[in-house]
């Protein structure tokens, strides 16, 4: 279904900002990160356009490697990006 | 800064006096509710310092706030943007605030890509950043507009909750909002405030402060 992976990485970018933002209001794991951007990259649209399964598996990576959220948002948005980029519908 | 005590039977006819006085637009100010009751409400307004962002330059740089400034002022050069970037001064976080002409793709989607931009900025100045320590971007104080707008939400909400006694679901919002609506309630005795749901969809509920079990 069209736009369903960039609902999935919206939902992933969320989770990430909300680390980074800290509204307070939850506690937000990497597993739980991990799992949103696993649950990406299981959608078969990510490779009807080029870098968008690269750029979610860099994000997986930096969530493993315990990179700073920025950083993991920053890739996110970079596959988000390539998504919109590549025609899919965002 | 310039501020003005403002009083009324509602939260808005007091915050419309201080505007009077002030001769200001909700958009310029900050506002804190001193005290609120059935028969009065008083607010303090504040008038946000519009020429700071002006004034600041002359203002002694602050290292880390001048290597974002610099950082996004070449980002956005990059991008073909035409547009001002300068230090809030006197805010915690560091703020930088992007000024220009039609700058609404620079926020986007519900502040995508404001938000994006801000992330890209901590990965760029992180290096020099103590650990915890953000950047905080606005576009035309976008940033600063939502959150004086989900404020003023946040003191209907309470309102309403205090008439009522049913709690009161909002709107999803974004981490920054929700905080924003958390730190204006908490000093609310009769009201308390907490989220719900899963991101993007997380909303935060004001309801009845329960009594302390004694």
């Amino acid at each position: 279904m069209p736009g369903r992976a960039a609902e999935r990485i919206r939902k992933a970018i969320a989770l990430v900002n909300s680390v980074a933002d800290d509204a307070g209001d939850e506690d937000i794991t990497p597993t739980e990160i991990a799992e949103a951007i696993r649950d990406c990259l299981e959608m078969s649209e990510v490779d009807q356009v080029a870098n968008v399964r690269k750029y979610l598996g860099e994000a997986l990576d930096a969530v493993s490697d315990g990179m700073p959220a920025d950083f993991v948002a920053m890739t996110l948005y970079a596959a988000l990006g390539a998504l919109r980029e590549g025609g899919s519908l965002v | 800064m310039k501020s003005a005590e403002g009083r009324g039977r509602t939260l808005d006819e007091a915050v419309d006096a201080a505007l009077i006085e002030l001769k200001e637009s909700r958009r310029n100010v900050d506002i804190k509710v001193i005290s609120e009751g059935s028969e009065e409400t008083i607010v303090e307004v504040t008038v946000i310092d519009q020429a700071a962002g002006s004034a600041e330059a002359a203002a002694p740089a602050n290292g880390k706030a001048e290597i974002a400034r610099g950082l996004v002022e070449g980002l956005l050069k990059h991008m073909g943007v035409r547009a001002q970037v300068t230090v809030r001064p006197g805010t915690e976080p560091i703020t930088l605030d992007i000024s220009g002409r039609d700058l609404g793709a620079l926020i986007g989607w519900r502040g995508e890509t404001l938000r994006a931009l801000q992330s890209v900025t901590n990965v760029m100045v992180g290096r020099h950043l103590e650990e915890g320590e953000r950047i905080i971007v606005d576009v035309e104080r976008y940033r600063q507009r939502r959150e004086h707008t989900v404020r003023e939400i946040a003191m209907r909400a309470a309102r309403q909750v205090k008439m009522t006694g049913d709690a009161i679901t909002l709107d999803a919002m974004q981490p920054f909002e929700r905080r924003a609506i958390h730190l204006a309630l908490e000093g609310d005795p009769d009201v308390t405030s907490g989220s719900i749901g899963e991101e993007p969809e997380r909303r935060v509920v004001v309801g009845p402060r329960k009594p302390a079990a004694e």
